[in-house]
């Protein structure tokens, strides 16, 4: 979560530049403290004491004063030019992963294009290979924001914004959207999950695979899914083609869900389908007025599906 | 108290208020030049060879028609300095602000289409 | 001396009457009297109170916004009551408070200041103050039928359009910035005219205090910003009620612009609501420290460079948007460079305390705060001025704590020294200093408890506009801190509140000068009488009071001059009830535009009623006869100069997007396969001619030449009348070939550019044929002559904005 640990290639670079930044600020602001508070000691009015001496002005203070701020900011403004052109419009290398990240109210969908796969929510990267993330938009402006794998950018519909990033570090990193999209713009996060080349290539086979067939309590779910609206807006390769809502083929591999809101847990899932917008204002999913048993029943079966 | 027009105005360093004035003459003249050179703004958008400077050609004769207008017709040309001042800064920050929005939303200048 | 209330030629008199002052007036003449009056001194006072009330409003908004906070999860309030009340916390607190209590001290002072007797236009300064109030009222009523603004107090498309937020929220939201826009503009004409074209003989623009300079630098940069969010507005407010497609994706629209188009103003605006607190502080160390501001000319070139380079920055609010790193290395290099005179400013305060005698007054103490707590937002201000950097703080708590620092660090602690300041010139009384320290200190220690923590939680990753966060990131200590500073911050404002009603009744009478202060003001009594200055006072250079006094910086005293000659003698304008009847009209025009047309017509009806008396009000008045000022140009004319800069602004905006969105019309149809160049030909020559005809008109009035005035009027009328019967035609041919409004981006640009424009020709000609009917009647002379002038030029205006149009619409291919 925090913005001064570097996880990625890109947030290294950004965190070269903050800390010379830091250090400059610091360093001025205690400086015009010192001398504003040793100003403020010396000067007292003694009740009864002469006029002191009326000076106007003084040119080449002046002049000190402009050139200093500029040299500091001299020395702020070129690593920040160089941060940015290498960081933005830079063309990633062949070997790049591509994702597609799409924010919808309230949630993030990712989408792997040459590796076929759809999840939502959760973000699983290979560490130390470069990643091209293009971010798109549907509804609203959201942003995308990993602090730990690097600054934000908005996702903006109309147009494609891009991250490029190298992730440095194998680990767990939560992001949120960081730009106000509504209701639930607060309980819209996300994880990303880095992890070593064979670890993302077995999680890769697994999203590809199809949906698993249910078995004993999962049963019943799967046809309560089929029964009901769910259908229209969720995916479950094989029997589901909705486009509106997170594809679930493998719901059940997610750690958390509801966009990185709560650990995938047959109560937690069942409370969530019972009634959405109750725990998450806004959400566009409904309250579908259904049964305890029935929303315990789809519970089980979409965590089945690992 | 007093209801007079008195033409000497209350200012601290006050030129006269400037009393040269355009004739009807000069007001005609200037008609006839924005005229003619509207005709001729419609008449080139016709002529091919042109089209490859057709839009500097037209911002270049309708600045000159605002030019005309504003010095003449409203009189700037003529009137204090303060006031052609406080009317270009408006104008040189709006004409750099639309150029920019421009560029920025992708619409480089008006050339680019 | 005369009769100060009489004015000459007429039987109305003010509503002000010495004779009677003595005997206590019934309540409902003071009531009267207020809603009338035209005093600057009295309008500041409506504008502080109405300020502080919206103050403690906005105030409670963030009250309950941090204690939802406090807790994680907690349940103070629901997601959509919490978006609302960020919202309407930002919006009430830039546009309720902190504008309106800036312009309370220019309206007390600015006058004062310069040595003149009230602003250009007193019933106009009436009118900006009652349509600001009602502006305000309006946007609160929207808590009154459960719909207040909630999306942000920057409106972000697409989340505004109607298919995001389908309710009333955003329609009240960008139908009171307008309102509260209009009220803006109008009082900017009028001081930009007060400042330049009033001034005391031998107050020379180099010789006015700091805070007037930075007052007219302020009053420039409304002018010019606020049409630009007009527009924006405009173009939402068509999208969400007429079906327009300015910020639609699917047809074509850039989401960006409306960001442009916010921040173009938004920028400035945040140098708006800091430069006044600048200018009080500027006044204020001077005094305390008895010594002058520290390079004067410095500190007024540093400002005006502040202001007019705030122009050319708006994108460091962009930098997350993905415009690219061309763009957001051009904009971080402008807002590095913009941070070189604000430093210089800081440098040239803490050099005009050096040497000084300092007096700890509590107005010390807040200037003194301003100077340590802008420091600090404005080095985070640095921070986010690289756009790697940024990245990171942007939309987090980091920036909540920069704009914190130097909203109420900046504004808040400047507006507070002066109050403190000039509270015994307004009132005739003193703030208690001794509680007032326990004020300061309350409030430093409150605020900074309140926003210095936020930096770190936004640096350890709280996002900002977030109704609620889980337990478990470290977040819940700092932002229960926060929510406790917030409180010793309403502690700190209910204490200032009692401290000024005490002075109000308990304490002693303060005398004119209790500071021993520089400028105009502190040489006339505490509260001054109604017309200011009994003789306007002469001018011995900057800080000319304080040479009076004390001499110049060897001692020597300048030769007294005699009093300046008072052309106008002692004239107080009477009260007139035009503004509030106006105002009144916009408001139920408002209300209208959320209700039905019927309503509409009516608030239209009313406000071109008003305006119309308004006008008319002293039309025969000799004392306003002759407005010539300081720059030897009629104050009406250059009211008009200056309006005319603003609309400069406005279709440059339109004209701008109009080209912006060339060619990104999804469907059709197109330009060039329905516009009509032979037939606009004729009416851009029709509407030429007519600036033929508006200056032989004048020449006419000019020369006493009724006859011809009469004809060439309505000549110039009818031309108008014929340009409107061209667009008329245009438009329906249009609308019948299947180009509407709603059809596609070119039906949106076009219509709303070129409607605007057809607009502002109607009220010229309503404007033309009101001076032909005035001629008919006999009431137009010689002497009427600067009105016709005024009319003229927003004529030959609206002429030269479709000159432009013609090229760029019509003709370029």
């Amino acid at each position: 979560m925090s913005t001064v640990v570097a996880r990625s290639d890109l947030a290294r670079s950004i965190l070269s530049v903050y800390g010379i930044i830091t250090w400059a600020s610091v360093i001025i602001g205690v400086l015009v403290f010192v001398v504003l508070g040793w100003i403020l000691l010396r000067f007292r009015d003694r009740p009864g004491g002469p006029l002191p001496r009326q000076i106007h002005g003084h040119a080449l203070l002046e002049i000190a004063w402009t050139i200093a701020p500029a040299l500091v900011l001299l020395i702020i403004a070129i690593p920040t030019i160089q941060v940015i052109f290498r960081t933005q419009g830079v063309a990633a290398p062949p070997s790049a992963l591509t994702v597609t990240v799409r924010g919808w109210q309230w949630w993030w969908e990712f989408r792997y294009p040459t590796l076929d796969v759809v999840t939502a929510n959760e973000l699983h990267l290979p560490v130390g290979r470069p990643i091209v993330l293009n971010l798109e938009g549907p509804d609203v402006i959201h942003s995308f924001w990993v602090p730990q794998l690097g600054g934000k950018r908005d996702v903006v519909p109309g147009r494609v914004n891009q991250i490029v990033l190298t992730p440095d570090r194998v680990g767990e990193y939560w992001g949120q959207c960081a730009e106000f999209c509504g209701a639930s713009h607060a309980n819209m996060q996300l994880r990303v999950i880095v992890e070593e080349p064979a670890a993302f290539d077995r999680w890769v086979a697994g999203q590809k695979a199809p949906a698993h067939e249910p078995i004993g309590d999962a049963v019943a779910g799967k046809e309560l899914f089929a029964r009901h609206a769910c259908v229209g807006c969720h995916t479950i390769r094989g029997m589901a083609a909705g486009a509106l809502g997170p594809d679930l083929t493998h719901f059940g591999s997610r750690a958390l869900f509801g966009a990185g809101l709560w650990p995938t847990t047959p109560d937690n899932v069942a409370a969530w389908i019972k009634d959405p917008p109750a725990l998450k204002p806004g959400s566009r999913m409904p309250n579908l007025g259904l049964s305890d048993a029935d929303a315990k029943a789809l519970a089980v079966y979409l965590i089945s599906l690992k | 108290m007093s209801a007079h027009a008195d033409p000497q105005p209350h200012g601290a360093s006050v030129p006269a208020a400037s009393h040269e004035h355009a004739s009807v003459r000069t007001y005609i003249r200037v008609a006839i030049i924005l005229t003619l050179v509207t005709a001729l703004e419609v008449g080139v958008i016709y002529i091919r060879a042109l089209t490859p400077i057709i839009v500097p050609l037209l911002l270049v004769m309708a600045a000159a028609k605002f030019a005309l207008v504003v010095m003449f017709f409203m009189h700037l040309r003529y009137d204090a300095r303060p006031l052609t001042t406080l009317f270009l800064g408006p104008l040189l920050i709006a004409t750099l602000l639309a150029v920019a929005l421009m560029t920025l939303t992708g619409a480089f200048l008006i050339f680019g289409r | 001396m005369a009769d100060p209330t009489s004015v000459a030629g007429t039987e109305r008199s003010a509503v002000y009457h010495p004779a009677r002052a003595h005997a206590a007036p019934s309540a409902l003449a003071t009531i009267l009297s207020w809603i009338t009056t035209v005093d600057h001194k009295r309008i500041g006072i409506l504008y502080g109170v109405s300020a502080f009330a919206f103050f403690l409003l906005g105030g409670i908004e963030a009250l309950i916004i941090r204690l939802q906070l406090a807790r994680p999860n907690a349940t103070v309030v629901g997601a959509e009551t919490f978006n609302a009340l960020f919202t309407m916390h930002g919006t009430t607190m830039v546009f309720l408070a902190v504008m309106p209590f800036s312009a309370a001290f220019f309206n007390y002072m600015i006058p004062l200041m310069i040595g003149a007797r009230d602003v250009a236009f007193p019933r106009l300064n009436a009118l900006s103050y009652w349509i600001f109030l009602f502006g305000g009222l309006f946007l609160n009523a929207s808590f009154l039928v459960g719909a207040p603004p909630d999306g942000g107090w920057f409106g972000y498309a697409s989340l505004t359009l109607r298919q995001f937020s389908p309710g009333l929220n955003i329609d009240f939201w960008l139908i009171s910035l307008q309102i509260l826009g209009a009220s803006s503009v109008l009082a900017g004409v009028n001081f930009i005219t007060t400042i330049l074209n009033m001034r005391a003989p031998g107050m020379t623009l180099m010789r006015m205090p700091v805070f007037v300079w930075m007052t007219l630098t302020v009053q420039f940069l409304i002018v010019l910003a606020f049409p630009p969010i007009t527009i924006g507005l405009v173009f939402l407010m068509f999208d969400r009620f007429f079906g327009t497609h300015f910020y639609d994706v699917a047809a074509g629209g850039d989401l960006h612009l409306w960001q442009h188009l916010f921040w173009i103003f938004g920028h400035p605006e945040v140098y708006i609501l800091i430069l006044p607190a600048f200018g009080i502080v500027s006044e204020v160390l001077p005094t305390f420290a008895r010594k002058p501001l520290f390079g004067a000319p410095v500190v007024i070139y540093s400002g005006i460079l502040i202001g007019f380079f705030g122009f050319g920055v708006w994108s460091h609010h962009m930098f997350a948007a993905g415009m690219g790193p061309v763009a957001d290395a051009a904009f971080a290099m402008a807002t590095m460079l913009i941070a070189i005179p604000t430093g210089v400013k800081i440098f040239n305060w803490l050099a005009t305390l050096w040497g000084g005698t300092i007096r700890p007054t509590v107005a010390l103490h807040y200037a003194v705060g301003l100077v340590a707590l802008f420091t600090i937002g404005g080095l985070s201000g640095i921070m986010h001025a690289s756009p790697p950097v940024d990245l990171q703080q942007t939309d987090t708590y980091f920036v909540v704590a920069h704009f914190h620092y130097v909203l109420i660090g900046g504004s808040i602690f400047g507006l507070l020294a002066g109050a403190y300041y000039w509270w015994p010139k307004m009132t005739g009384r003193l703030l208690d200093e001794r509680w007032g320290r326990w004020q300061f200190w309350l409030l430093f220690a409150g605020f900074n408890l309140t926003f210095f923590p936020q930096h770190y939680l936004g640096a350890i990753g709280m996002p900002r506009r977030i109704y609620t966060y889980g337990p478990g990131r470290g977040w819940e200590f700092w932002n229960l801190a926060s929510t406790i500073g917030a409180f010793g911050i309403a502690l700190s404002i209910l204490m200032f509140l009692m401290i000024a009603v005490r002075s109000l009744r308990h304490s002693a009478p303060a005398s004119a000068d209790p500071w021993d202060g520089r400028t105009l003001e502190w040489r006339i009594p505490s509260p001054p009488p109604p017309h200011n200055f009994d003789t306007i006072p002469p001018i011995y250079g900057r800080d000319t009071f304080w040479r009076e006094k004390h001499g110049d910086s060897r001692g020597r005293k300048p030769t007294p001059l005699p009093p300046a000659p008072d052309l106008h003698g002692i004239h107080v304008p009477p009260g007139s009830f035009w503004p509030l009847v106006m105002a009144a009209g916009v408001l139920v025009a408002a209300v209208g535009a959320l209700t039905s047309l019927a309503i509409v017509l009516a608030g239209a009806l009313v406000l071109i009623v008003g305006a119309w008396a308004f006008a008319l009000e002293h039309y025969r008045e000799p004392v306003y006869v002759d407005q010539t000022g300081n720059l030897g140009v009629d104050h009406r004319k250059l009211a008009m100069w200056i309006f005319l800069g603003s609309e400069c602004l406005l279709f440059g905006t339109m004209i701008a997007t109009y080209l912006a969105y060339r060619g990104r019309s999804v469907i059709g149809p197109h330009p060039h396969e329905i516009l009509n160049i032979p037939l606009t030909t004729l009416s851009t020559f029709d509407l030429l001619m007519s600036s033929l005809l508006m200056v032989l008109a004048l020449a006419a009035v000019q020369r006493g030449d009724r006859r011809q005035a009469r004809l060439w009027l309505f000549g110039t009328a009818l031309f108008g009348l014929f340009f409107l019967g061209f667009q008329v035609y245009e438009f329906t041919h249009f609308v019948n070939e299947g180009l509407t409004l709603q059809q596609n981006l070119f039906g949106s640009t076009f219509f709303v550019l070129t409607g605007f424009h057809g607009g502002h020709v109607a009220l010229g000609v309503a404007l033309l044929l009101t001076l032909w009917i005035l001629d008919l009647r006999g009431r137009l002379t010689v002497q009427d002559a600067p009105k016709v002038e005024v009319v003229g030029l927003y004529w030959h205006f609206v002429d030269v904005v479709w000159i432009l149009i013609f090229t760029v619409v019509y003709l370029i291919p």
